[in-house]
């Protein structure tokens, strides 16, 4: 028997434990990164001036009775990150290189001379090649609010901010391709109504840790889930199904699930009808839409039309409203049609055409020898969707495949024809962040206070509302991302990056590459760049891009040579000779920043105010207040634009440089920099310019009315209520309703609201051109091209376990979790035949570069496919050299297509983005 | 008597993402002599664990009740490492030779979650779970009974062994005599040292770090002898809720609801829903006997909510609300005024 209770009365030992968990200061937290959703609220724990540790506050109540909450939201690395604040990374004043870039000798700096050194080559820049040699790169890196605050003031110098969506190319082109918009968010609660959730191309066990549970919940109460993965993946543990799929074939399976539907008849007729282009007509002679220009010779290129039932006569669809009215539109028959020039055509519904094209290609036996799944199982998936609510639960690996956005156009088709959105626990699932208008709000104002930020909102109202009183058919979404379209071009808020890539970064070369491409491409790749700046289908970003060369480029929060693909060699050798200097803004020195002129210390989370981005997965919106000075002479990002600001504004004075104009024409605010920014002072100190967020937030109807910073210490966090005026959140589509789950899109789905694309329906069929030629019209499978060169493995990824984009990876307390060096994950039998035995080194390398890293022994791990995930710095690889150099960097030539409908950039939305999966290599023992 | 914690952690939850062990960590071990330590750990079954291969090493008591003294685990078989050369990545300046990080204290074959993600089975049935380790608060504690000086004791109160610190010599025969090799030795204070329930919280109300940050929700924590708590109906009356290695007869007071996994792949291709991945006999040399009756009971109470049934037991194991995981020790700390 064990000595029960031989001390009962505590020695001393005991009372140092209780000490060593005591604090003398409590304060909000949070983590200001975009992980997804993030914004989890956090305490944070200081004792004697110092941050010691943090801990999850789960404070999120019921939501829905039923429906488990959401607590206690956080992961790993917010567990830790106080321990970051200290770490050996950080960087604490600011440093001046002193060597040759990348030789690691730097020079301590006073501020002055740092914010004097930068203005300087701004001027220079501006003087050399004009405005647009300014780069800022956006990411949404490290920084809430503050970081959000630092790409508007670039923008207002008139640098190119570049698209943060293809930086980061967390794009879902094929659900934007369907529906005008990507971003489906539904609540994390949402996925506890789902009978069937789908994880496909996503790996929620690393990347959803916060609220993975509610999978399992769901599975737990009757659901099920299935993970559809090359590998087992980490998110096929819990599944009920792993489906092991042939990599990058996505697209033939969802189209035979498809196929299974169409043929069992077990299909959603009345929702395809509704909420999709499957009824709508399309000519038999050259495969385009029957449009109203071709009927009556009116020139209307974006009226559609399907065939009535009852009448059989061929009707315009309506395009205020998904309503058929009294017409029933025939999915499956043929019409024949006199256009306005005399001409007879044939006319049949996308459906027809659609079943068409899946009987002929897509069964599942047809489709076993591509993807690898028996047909079995392709019609026992296929018969639980159609009788489920099914989730897709996806992130951005699809994305970022060459035809990823087939497969994503493919997938989405799946729940279409099984009316599997718009409704609890359906859907497919992407991100979005918003619901604090106030961030945007506050700088763009001229003066503080409530009265210009409802000027702001009114004005912007006041033009929406003309479009839809000229044109009635549209939507307050449609019109919305009109208006941004508009803005967006005339003020050059942001700008695609792709252009700046091809010009400026060397990825003319790469791209041109035939065995990279689809080989069905009729024309090369630079025929169809050209074709799409002569068009003007890029609206002039693809000239300005070409004029100047990049002379000056910062970096907040972000880590471009780690996150570039393509990497150092494509940047090294191309951009940084055009760049006179690089400047990185962070916390701690990160890869770029060693190959930077300037490292700029930035206060680290929990030593600075802020707020960190929101989103529909939680609808909270949260406070982060500073718990202790930053070490050294790190400050607030908010503190460092200002000085920057007065910079600028001294030395331009000095030097006598006049201001230059943005692309709106208007000059910059040169003069009085600091006083505009400030709003006067108003705002320069943290606390006043968050408060001001907050009572923006407020007016603009985000938050309830009465929050003030005030009431945001006292509780942390506040749900939202309403949408707000961003993108992101007015394409939910859906009431926030206090005591429900969110789901995106019932907006469509009940109130029967279009959609924004072209046909204003969920729109398979694309008749633009280049997809016609490219026969992607509709959602086909094509096998994914061989970029990298002829090697016999594929390099697939994900975004990690251990670290947002890299920043955790480096963590003294995280590296301990694991081997704490990088990883690659192999197949024994991969392994075997090339001599390699678990965490031995290896040789990776294809047509464009080598790289180094040790193996892991890995039996869920596909024969053919290796698995690097993404985010370890460069610097953890020998020489410095990660995976994101042995990928090309492709980008898929049809997402340079424009000029219809929904295909045309708008902030964040359809651009061309980078490509990093299936890049294909080989691997020797090193 | 005193009382006596226990904890169960869902299997069928965790997913691996060591905030647990990281929550453990930043509280308990992050200082000098104590940072190759992890009072909590989690590993991907099957595996060789933490320490390395630790289910090979012996200790606990025999079936006629007498001490085993094992192995005691080498430094190298925990592994790790903790110090690392950012001077010479960041500022060297050694003319582009580009150093890149590396670990500067040891060298490790071995860590705390080294074999993360591997697993067994051959494509495509490979299969893997997750499974979080702390003290066993065991009912008999062969490191109480091993140690020579008379440092361990149970804590009245919460039932979680403890050792004081001023009679610990370091002759670490707790760590041999611990079958689960959860006990690790302070090369600084020349003491061991293992997890403590985290007692400071639990007596103000708090649970455990590794139960109150769990984002899976996957552990409760309660009194064992309260029998209207969720612990008691998994452990007691669904019988879910198993032991690790109760032959090692120590009779812990942590327990494990076993994982479910996906179906098999048969040879032709298609979905074998008559055999689950993970082969039965793995769970069983884990859980004992009892863990195929805890599978069927976990299945069927499952199919009644398919079936729209209702299921206590469901409900207890999706935990509505996340408090009913804290059992009595629900308070929320950033409430307590020092």
């Amino acid at each position: 028997m064990a000595k029960q209770q031989k001390t009962t009365k505590g020695p001393a030992s005991e009372q140092s434990y209780r000490d060593a968990w005591k604090w003398d200061k409590v304060t909000w937290g949070c983590h200001a990164v975009d992980c997804y959703p993030g914004g989890c609220p956090w305490r944070v724990y200081s004792r004697d001036g110092k941050i010691v540790r943090e801990e999850q506050a789960a404070i999120f109540g019921t939501i829905e009775p039923g429906v488990p909450d959401m607590n206690p939201m956080g992961c790993q690395k917010g567990a830790s990150w106080s321990q970051q604040h200290y770490n050996e990374e950080r960087v604490l004043y600011p440093m001046k290189r002193a060597g040759k870039r990348g030789e690691g000798k730097w020079q301590r700096v006073s501020w002055e001379t740092a914010c004097n050194d930068i203005a300087d080559a701004i001027l220079d820049a501006v003087k050399d090649q004009g405005p647009q040699s300014l780069y800022h790169i956006g990411t949404p890196g490290e920084g809430g609010t503050q970081q959000i605050l630092w790409s508007n003031f670039s923008a207002q110098l008139g640098f190119q901010v570049t698209d943060l969506q293809a930086e980061i190319n967390d794009f879902s082109p094929g659900i934007y391709t369907t529906f005008g918009k990507f971003d489906p968010a539904p609540g994390a609660d949402d996925f506890f109504h789902s009978e069937l959730v789908l994880i496909w191309h996503a790996n929620p066990v690393y990347t959803n840790i916060t609220w993975y549970h509610f999978m399992q919940e769901a599975r737990y109460n009757g659901g099920e889930v299935v993970t559809i993965a090359p590998d087992f993946s980490p998110s096929a543990v819990h599944a009920d199904y792993h489906i092991p799929i042939e990599i990058g074939t996505d697209a033939a399976f969802a189209n035979a699930m498809s196929q299974v539907v169409i043929e069992e008849g077990i299909f959603d007729r009345d929702f395809i009808k509704k909420q999709t282009d499957l009824p709508l007509l399309v000519r038999s002679d050259n495969r385009h839409f029957l449009r109203a220009a071709d009927v009556d010779g009116s020139g209307a290129d974006d009226q559609f039309y399907w065939l009535d039932a009852k009448t059989k006569k061929i009707v315009p669809a309506p395009k205020g409203t998904l309503s058929p009215g009294d017409v029933d539109p025939v999915l499956d028959g043929t019409a024949h049609v006199t256009l306005a020039d005399g001409k007879v055509v044939e006319v049949r519904p996308v459906f027809c055409l659609l079943r068409d094209m899946l009987n002929a290609q897509y069964t599942p036996e047809k489709v076993q020898a591509t993807c690898g799944v028996h047909p079995k199982t392709t019609r026992m998936l296929a018969r639980k969707i159609a009788a489920r609510k099914t989730r897709i639960m996806m992130g951005w690996n699809s994305g970022k495949y060459y035809h990823g956005d087939l497969m994503e156009r493919a997938m989405m088709l799946i729940l279409g024809l099984t009316g599997n959105w718009g409704k609890h626990g359906t859907g497919a699932r992407s991100w979005a962040v918003g619901l604090n208008d106030g961030m945007f709000s506050v700088l763009l104002k001229s003066q503080s206070g409530p009265e210009m930020t409802l000027a702001t909102r009114g004005m912007r109202n006041a033009m929406i509302e003309s479009m839809m009183e000229a044109d009635p058919t549209m939507t307050d979404e449609i019109a919305l991302y009109t208006f941004e379209r508009q803005m967006i071009n005339m003020m050059g808020i942001m700008t695609p990056p792709a252009f700046f890539w091809y010009h400026h970064c060397g990825y003319r070369e790469v791209w041109n590459r035939p065995g990279y491409n689809d080989p069905e491409m009729k024309r090369t790749f630079d025929e169809y760049f050209q074709e799409a700046c002569d068009k003007g289908w890029w609206s002039g970003i693809a000239e300005t891009a070409k004029q100047s060369e990049p002379r000056f480029l910062i970096e907040v929060g972000g880590n471009l040579l780690r996150r570039q693909r393509g990497g150092a060699r494509q940047l090294l050798e191309h951009l940084w000779p055009k760049l006179k200097m690089i400047v990185s803004v962070d916390w701690r020195i990160n890869t770029t920043g060693l190959y930077a002129d300037y490292i700029l210390p930035a206060a680290q989370h929990y030593e600075k105010m802020n707020q960190p981005y929101s989103s529909p997965m939680h609808l909270h919106v949260l406070l982060i207040e500073k718990a202790a000075e930053p070490p050294g002479e790190a400050r607030s990002e908010w503190q460092i634009i200002q000085g920057i600001a007065k910079a600028l504004q001294k030395r331009s004075k000095e030097r006598g440089i006049e201001p230059w104009a943005r692309k709106n024409g208007e000059p910059v605010q040169l003069a009085n920099l600091w006083e505009w920014i400030t709003k006067n002072g108003d705002l320069a100190e943290d606390e006043k310019l968050i408060d001001e967020v907050f009572r923006d937030s407020a007016i603009l109807g985000t938050i309830p009315e009465e929050t003030t910073l005030e009431s945001m210490r006292k509780n942390g966090a506040v749900r939202a209520v309403g949408w707000g005026g961003s993108a992101m959140m007015v394409c939910q589509q859906s009431p926030i309703e206090p005591n429900k789950t969110h789901t995106p899109w019932r907006n469509h789905v009940e109130g029967l609201k279009p959609y924004p694309t072209l046909t204003r329906r969920a729109q398979f069929f694309i008749d633009h051109e280049w997809y016609l030629e490219a026969g992607e019209e509709l959602p086909v499978h094509k096998d994914n091209p061989h970029h990298g060169g002829e090697f016999p493995l594929r390099l697939t990824s994900g975004h990690p376990r251990w670290s947002i984009h890299s920043m955790n990876h480096t963590s003294r307390i995280i590296l301990g979790t694991h081997r704490g060096h990088p990883v690659m994950y192999m197949n024994p039998d991969d392994m075997a035949v090339r001599g390699l035995a678990d965490d031995d080194e290896a040789r990776v390398f294809n047509d464009l570069a080598e790289m180094r890293i040790h193996v892991r022994h890995s039996p869920g791990t596909q024969p053919g496919q290796v698995v690097i995930y993404n985010g370890y710095e460069p610097f953890q690889f020998k020489d410095w050299t990660g995976p994101e150099n042995v990928e090309p960097g492709m980008v898929k030539w049809l997402h340079f297509a424009g000029g219809y409908g929904h295909l045309q950039y708008r902030g964040l939305h359809w651009q061309p983005i980078p490509i990093d999966r299936a890049v294909h290599l080989d691997v020797a023992k090193a | 008597m005193g009382r006596q914690i226990a904890m169960v952690f869902d299997l069928n939850k965790c997913i691996g993402c060591q905030t647990c062990s990281v929550a453990c960590k930043v509280l308990w071990t992050n200082q000098d002599g104590r940072r190759d330590m992890w009072w909590c750990s989690v590993n991907t079954q099957p595996g060789r664990g933490t320490p390395r291969d630790y289910e090979k090493m012996g200790g606990g008591y025999d079936a006629g009740g007498s001490l085993i003294l094992g192995d005691l685990p080498h430094p190298d078989d925990f592994g790790g490492a903790s110090q690392f050369n950012w001077q010479a990545v960041h500022t060297s300046g050694n003319g582009g030779g580009h150093t890149h990080l590396q670990p500067t204290d040891r060298q490790p074959t071995w860590a705390m979650n080294w074999d993360e993600d591997q697993g067994a089975g051959e494509y495509p049935n490979a299969y893997y779970f997750y499974m979080p380790r702390i003290c066993n608060f065991c009912s008999k504690p062969s490191c109480v009974d091993a140690c020579p000086n008379g440092a361990l004791y149970k804590h009245e109160e919460f039932g979680v062994s403890l050792r004081d610190d001023s009679k610990c010599q370091g002759a670490q025969q707790c760590a041999r005599a611990c079958p689960y090799k959860k006990i690790y030795f302070d090369a600084v204070s020349k003491t061991s040292r293992h997890c403590i329930g985290c007692f400071p919280r639990l007596e103000h109300g708090v649970a455990p770090a590794c139960v109150r940050q769990c984002p899976g929700r996957a552990v409760f924590v309660g009194y064992r002898d309260d029998s209207a708590s969720p612990i008691h109906r998994l452990v007691e009356e669904y019988k879910v809720a198993l032991p690790l290695h109760p032959e090692w007869n120590t009779e812990p007071n942590v327990f494990y609801v076993p994982p479910l996994s996906a179906f098999m792949v048969a040879p032709d291709g298609s979905i074998d829903e008559s055999q689950r991945r993970i082969p039965l006999s793995y769970l069983e040399s884990l859980f004992g006997p009892g863990v195929g009756t805890a599978l069927r009971t976990l299945e069927d109470e499952m199919a009644k909510r398919k079936r729209g049934q209702p299921s206590q037991l469901i409900d207890t194991l999706i935990a509505y609300q996340w408090q009913s995981l804290l059992g009595p020790f629900d308070r929320d700390p950033s409430a307590i005024q020092w």
